[in-house]
């Protein structure tokens, strides 16, 4: 068995928001949740997603902090901001291509998704991951989610001309090595996909 | 690439080298003329001073490989830009004031972190600023004690050579003076009290402090306190028992905190100073226009804020420019992550699609 | 004088609902827990092992269970957040009684009991026994669901017992009775992902029962089809790969066209309907006009719809079907839920590996409460009350006369309508809010009112107790011992984490006092709840729900067992109707045909729209408990009323605006949340929220004449815009009825 790793799948999600409420029993942030969870466009579909910290390997958070106040341990977690360091500009919050650092305007400090340090550094598995019901957010090892998924876990990015690559997984089609962001307009859908696909009104259409 | 806005040349370590020996340099001369050419200068003093110059060397250069970091430049120099516009000097010097004893003095950005935590943090930071300003003129020779040629019972101070005035033995002015270090030593093991209860008990920051970063300065501080403090009990309490062996163990966790200064936590006493300069371009980012998300429309960060990062970030290689010519910059964090969510749903999606002949 | 002391917003005031949101001991976690008590979610009927980390008797926060089999550590927001009803500030920590134009007052238990005791005594001799009823609930242990019925038959010797499972579970398992013979998921949840196609019919599965989810989709992961009936497109419709918005009230369509096509297609196994059923030829004849056009005009979907359907079920190697309230909460609430088990067993998928069929259960112990004897027409083990040789052996177990044994007495909706007739004069309720979980709640508080004694017996003072005279402060499920049979039919232990605090008392230990006082202290003389297990397994040995080989020991090495379990050493049943040996006395599964007809109140002109309810994931039924954990209002504050833009727009109504939906009932104002994933010719609001802000103002209390379950998910309503209320209902925290 290689060691567990995080393995996001956003297509599974159905928006219970336990991972929310359990990322604020994280005791290093206890109380206060780092999770996002994003309705996408309620109006047109019950789509929803988390995000987590994807925890890059050359986190351009870090890159962009005037205040050098972001770290990454040894086993490649980049923690939140060094509280003594960080002096709230949010470049980091404005920077991160995955949306995830957050500006506490409080503590004027900057916090973020940590994996649950306080437990997966002891072997633990994050808190959204292990309550997750959806298993949009697993944490377990390689072998395991290769032996259960249809697709391909990968962690390689690119968003305009920037690849970035991460320690935490996204679950893809086999075929797919990267992905590869394009900007979905709102109220548009997926170039890939055709129009206003959860209308229910549309698919009812000649019924009287 | 996008032209820097604030350029920098050469090799960034020549550049720390230069600026740590302009630091070490000034400081020796700073000593040489604060102390009247030396005569002010306590001997007994020199290996302190010594390791403040080593101390200041590196400061210097820490300080300057910092600032050569693209985004601590464009702050570096847009906050004193910002600072020193002539249209709003005056209220920027009120309002830095006003920064400065927010969140320098009172620190409550720290005290809505967590209680203890600001305790702890506070007594830590002024017993040390006040142990500092005593000892570093002291060591240098630029503050100077003398007794009255004339009465033995009357101490007088000097600052550079220039009389500061006089206080009699045995006023509270005198014991506050020779003791003053007895008070930041208490301040400060207060503080460390505090700091080391927090970090036996808090499971949060239990797993996440690191011996080297967040113990090894409260026990180098405890150290220097408790040194310190025995001193005062041999002189007034044991006759000078131990005196010699005392102060020279004082010197050793003295120097050795001196020489830690510039690499461990300790730097950020002298970064945090940035946070005052961050304020003023916070504050002229609001004011100015702001910028749209390209995605939701709606504003997310001050254009002047996105406009630096984009140049900064240029600088750093990082290159969100999209193919169909718009920047991932003036996407908002919601929509970076809304569309994270539709890009690999819709990967599955048209997969499945095709799969079943409705693509 | 069932009536309420003085208005609702002084209750409110001193009772809650408030918001619990920070936990015992405050957020940052400074010393280890001195223990951690594993137990189960008590927020559905899945009971989602999770370990409660406990400090100095308190509750402080919670801990995964990874190694419960069941959710592997997976949590719903309700399960995470669980552990935030203990030490809340609206906790009942003594007896209080109803006090006129003042409120409550606390009182001491002596008194209470004597109070209670007296009204039983004074009620029965004057009106008749049955004039004193018992209202109980299926989020109780297995213990104390058996006490009740051992309670309401010795002790009051009055029929009148009914729960409020019969708001959930009755038509799913009226329909398994009939069809299977016995009345339980057939299948442990193990067998989801050995599917090849998955059915689910009327289960908004991620809200509802979100820890399903992750077997729903790991069937998908094994190449599993996934097929969803409901009229809106749920979280998990979303990824389905047949998603049919069916019209509420039309799942018959779907069901009957299905087998319509599968007997025409020949996707029918006719060796074991030869060899294990009865009754399909009947079957047959009745689908034969249920082409796939005349199913449409029924289900209001497409035929290609229905088409599909069969096309995925019916060739598949293994398939699962399951269902939940959105096909059984109806007038024919048993006919749809036999149409769609008939498409089980006519495809003989059934009793193996990965074919089967589940009821997915809503409330905490659902699956158990409904069988150990607080059903109006049952006794223990799930006996028939109305058998001879059921009643004597049950007599028997409690020492008793069979001849003192009550018969069938009213089931839920009758009781209350007896009530309101001024038939039932007293009334002692537990582990039910009836006020908010009823359909027509006008009608249930005016009943209420009508009671001459009404005594609950809670933990908070429910929008139900604060009608009653007396209320009894009982337990929460972590202060107390007992089991609960889960989704699976899995029978697991809760254990207590804490002592309930003050003066509150396990709730068994109330009813035991109660029925001493009234003299049958010898009957109800239990050192501990296991000592009612003890009882309950002899009750139930031999019945249908055998529990005979189960003990406490045994449930605590296994994490749980299966019933059937009738010896010892029996292993339990996980799976049922292995090699196709069904209930039935014949050992066959007996088909159903099922003919489809018209709801109750249909729309019309003059209420044009249909209403449907149900729930969202951060509420738990009537929200008693879950109304007061700051963390689950916030993330959904208020009822809201999802309808399609162009019902929208045919009202003027927009998205966020104020909106009046109104049936001949009664209404509710609350926001507009227009979206497109819903029929336009339905509107749905959640029913979790009491007084002006509850679904069930409207709802129409017509019942199954099999299951007596009301038709909470179809009447018509008209829609209007309307402003924001300003009342002092409407001001009240959003919890406790207001709007923002």
């Amino acid at each position: 068995m290689s060691e567990a790793a995080f393995f996001i799948d956003y297509s599974r999600c159905i928006g219970c928001e336990a991972c929310v409420n359990a990322c604020a029993e994280c005791d290093t942030h206890r109380g206060t949740s780092m999770i996002h969870l994003e309705t996408i466009e309620r109006r047109e579909s019950v789509q929803t997603a988390p995000q987590i910290c994807m925890h890059c390997e050359d986190p351009i958070c870090a890159q962009v902090c005037p205040a050098d106040a972001i770290k990454k341990t040894p086993d490649g977690v980049v923690q939140s901001s060094l509280k003594p360091r960080c002096i709230g500009c949010s470049n980091c919050v404005l920077s991160c291509p995955f949306g995830v650092p957050k500006y506490m305007s409080g503590i004027d400090q900057m916090m973020k998704c940590d994996m649950c340090y306080d437990r997966s550094s002891v072997g633990k598995k994050p808190m959204c991951a292990t309550v997750c019901p959806s298993g949009a957010l697993t944490y377990t090892s390689m072998e395991e989610i290769q032996r259960t998924r249809q697709g391909i876990p990968v962690n390689s990015w690119k968003f305009g001309a920037e690849e970035v690559k991460t320690k935490v997984y996204v679950m893809v089609p086999r075929e797919v090595t990267r992905v590869e962001i394009e900007l979905v307009q709102i109220h548009t859908t997926p170039s890939a996909l055709p129009n206003d696909p959860y209308d229910v009104a549309l698919m009812l259409e000649g019924m009287e | 690439m996008q032209k820097q806005i604030f350029p920098s040349t050469g090799s960034d370590s020549a550049h720390a080298m230069t600026w740590g020996l302009i630091a070490a340099t000034s400081l020796v001369i700073g000593i040489f003329i604060g102390s009247r050419e030396l005569r002010d200068f306590d001997p007994a003093l020199v290996s302190y001073a010594g390791a403040c110059v080593f101390s200041a060397f590196g400061l210097g250069y820490r300080y300057a490989m910092w600032l050569r970091r693209p985004p601590t430049r464009l702050y570096w120099y847009r906050g004193w830009h910002i600072f020193l516009d002539r249209k709003h000097f005056t209220q920027s010097v009120l309002h830095l004031g006003r920064i400065f004893w927010n969140n320098i003095f009172l620190q409550r950005f720290i005290e809505r972190r967590s209680h203890k935590r600001w305790i702890a943090h506070w007594f830590l930071a002024w017993g040390c600023l006040l142990a500092g300003a005593v000892t570093f003129p002291l060591s240098f020779g630029w503050v100077r004690f003398e007794t009255a040629i004339d009465n033995q019972q009357v101490y007088r101070a000097f600052m550079f050579g220039i009389p500061l005035g006089s206080f009699r033995l045995g006023t509270w002015i005198a014991e506050l003076t020779f003791n003053i270090l007895d008070v930041a030593a208490v301040m400060v093991l207060i503080g460390v009290f505090f700091a080391l209860w927090r970090r036996g008990r808090d499971h949060g920051a239990m797993s996440v402090q690191q011996f080297s970063n967040d113990l090894t300065p409260l026990i180098m501080l405890f150290a220097i306190c408790v040194t310190g403090l025995f001193l005062t009990v041999s002189t007034h309490l044991m006759h000078g028992l131990h005196y010699i062996f005392l102060s020279q163990l004082h010197a050793i966790t003295v120097i050795l905190t001196l020489l830690y200064l510039p690499f461990g936590k300790f730097f950020h006493i002298f970064q945090r100073p940035a946070q005052l300069g961050l304020d003023f371009y916070k504050r002229a980012g609001a004011v100015g226009p702001q910028a749209k998300c390209s995605r939701c429309g709606l504003e997310f960060g001050s254009a002047l804020q996105i406009n630096d990062l984009k140049a900064v970030q240029s600088e750093l290689q990082i290159r969100f420019q999209m193919t169909d010519g718009s920047h991932y910059q003036d996407v908002c964090p919601q929509c970076r992550r809304k569309n994270l969510a539709l890009a690999q749903d819709a990967l599955w999606r048209s997969t499945d699609m095709s799969k079943r002949g409705l693509l | 004088m069932a009536k309420l002391p003085v208005e609702a917003p002084e209750l409110v005031r001193v009772f809650g609902p408030t918001l619990h949101r920070v936990p015992a001991g405050g957020w940052s976690r400074t010393t280890e827990d001195e223990k951690l008590v594993k137990t189960h979610c008590c927020f559905c009927g899945q009971q989602c092992g999770i370990q409660l980390r406990v400090q100095d008797n308190k509750v402080v926060g919670f801990e995964p269970w990874e190694d419960f089999p069941f959710n592997r550590g997976k949590l719903c927001p309700k399960g995470v957040k669980r552990y935030m009803q203990a030490e809340h500030p609206d906790r009942l920590k003594h007896p209080i009684q109803r006090v006129e134009g003042a409120g409550f007052e606390a009182i001491s238990w002596d008194f209470a009991m004597q109070r209670v005791v007296g009204e039983i005594q004074r009620i029965q001799s004057t009106y008749g026994k049955d004039a004193f009823a018992v209202l109980t609930g299926a989020s109780l242990t297995n213990e104390k669901a058996y006490l009740m019925g051992k309670f309401a038959r010795v002790a009051l010797q009055t029929a009148n017992i009914d729960y409020n499972g019969r708001l959930c579970m009755v038509s799913a398992g009226a329909a398994s009775k009939k069809v299977f013979g016995m009345d339980r998921s057939a299948n442990p949840w193990s067998d989801i992902p050995k599917a090849k196609v998955i059915l689910a019919a009327g289960a908004n599965i991620a809200e509802c029962a979100p820890i399903t989810t992750d077997y729903i989709w790991q069937a998908r992961e094994n190449g599993a089809k996934l097929i969803i009936l409901d009229p809106r497109m749920t979280p998990i419709a979303r990824n389905a790969d047949l998603f049919i918005p069916v019209r509420p009230g039309g799942d018959i369509g779907v069901f009957n066209g299905m087998l319509h096509i599968l007997i025409e297609r020949g996707w029918i196994d006719r060796k074991f309907i030869e060899e294990h059923t009865t009754g399909f030829d009947q079957l047959a004849e009745s689908v034969k006009k249920y082409t796939p056009e005349y199913s449409s005009k029924i289900a209001g979907v497409p035929a290609e719809m229905i088409v599909k359907a069969a096309e995925l079920w019916g060739p598949a190697p293994t398939s699962f079907l399951m269902h939940a309230r959105g096909i059984e909460h109806h007038t024919k609430g048993v006919d749809n839920c036999m149409a769609a088990i008939n498409l089980v067993v006519a495809t003989g998928r059934i009793g193996r590996e990965g074919c089967g069929y589940a009821m997915i259960t809503g409330q905490g112990n659902g699956q158990g409460g409904r069988e150990q004897g607080q059903k109006c027409d049952q006794l223990p083990g799930s006996r028939d009350i109305s058998n001879p040789e059921h009643r004597k052996y049950i007599a028997g177990v409690w020492g008793v006369e069979e001849a003192s044994l009550p018969q069938k007495g009213l089931s839920a909706i009758p009781l209350v309508e007896a009530i309101h007739a001024g038939k039932i004069k007293g009334l002692v309720s537990i582990c039910f809010n009836p006020v908010v979980s009823l359909p027509d709640a006008n009608f249930v508080r005016e009943a209420l009112e009508k009671l001459e004694f009404f005594t609950c017996i809670d933990f908070f003072l429910s929008e139900t107790a604060r009608y009653a005279d007396v209320v009894l402060a009982g337990s929460l499920m972590e202060e107390d011992e007992g089991t609960t049979t889960n989704v699976e039919g899995r029978v697991i232990r809760h254990r207590k984490a804490v002592t309930p605090p003050v003066e509150a008392r396990e709730d068994w230990k109330i009813i035991c006092e109660i029925a001493g006082r009234l003299g049958y202290a010898d009957k109800f003389s239990y050192p501990s709840s296991k000592e009612i297990f003890e009882e309950l397994r002899i009750a139930s040995k031999g019945g249908v729900s055998d529990y005979y080989g189960m003990t406490w020991d045994r449930l605590d090495e296994s994490n749980g067992l299966f019933w059937p379990c009738p010896e010892v050493g029996h292993p339990g049943t996980p799976r049922l109707y292995e090699n196709g040996k069904f209930g039935h006395p014949d050992g066959r599964a007996h088909f159903m045909p099922v003919e489809w007809r018209p709801s109750d109140e249909m729309p019309d002109e003059e209420y044009p729209v249909i209403l449907t309810t149900g729930r969202v994931v951060s509420q738990f039924l009537s929200g008693t408990q879950t109304r007061r954990i700051g963390a689950l209002v916030d993330q959904t504050s208020q009822p809201f009323c999802e309808m399609h833009p162009r019902l929208a727009d045919k009202y003027g109504i927009g998205d966020g605006d104020f909106v009046k939906v109104e049936s001949r009932r009664g209404n509710v104002v609350v926001h507009a949340k227009v979206v497109k994933t819903i029929r336009p010719d339905t509107v749905f609001v959640p029913y979790h929220w009491p007084l002006d802000r509850s679904a069930n103002n409207c709802t129409n209390r017509a019942i199954d004449p099999v299951s007596n379950i009301p038709e909470f998910k179809i009447c018509a309503v008209r829609l209007s815009k309307a402003d924001q209320p300003t009342d002092s209902i409407a001001m009240l925290e959003v919890q406790a009825g207001g709007v923002r």
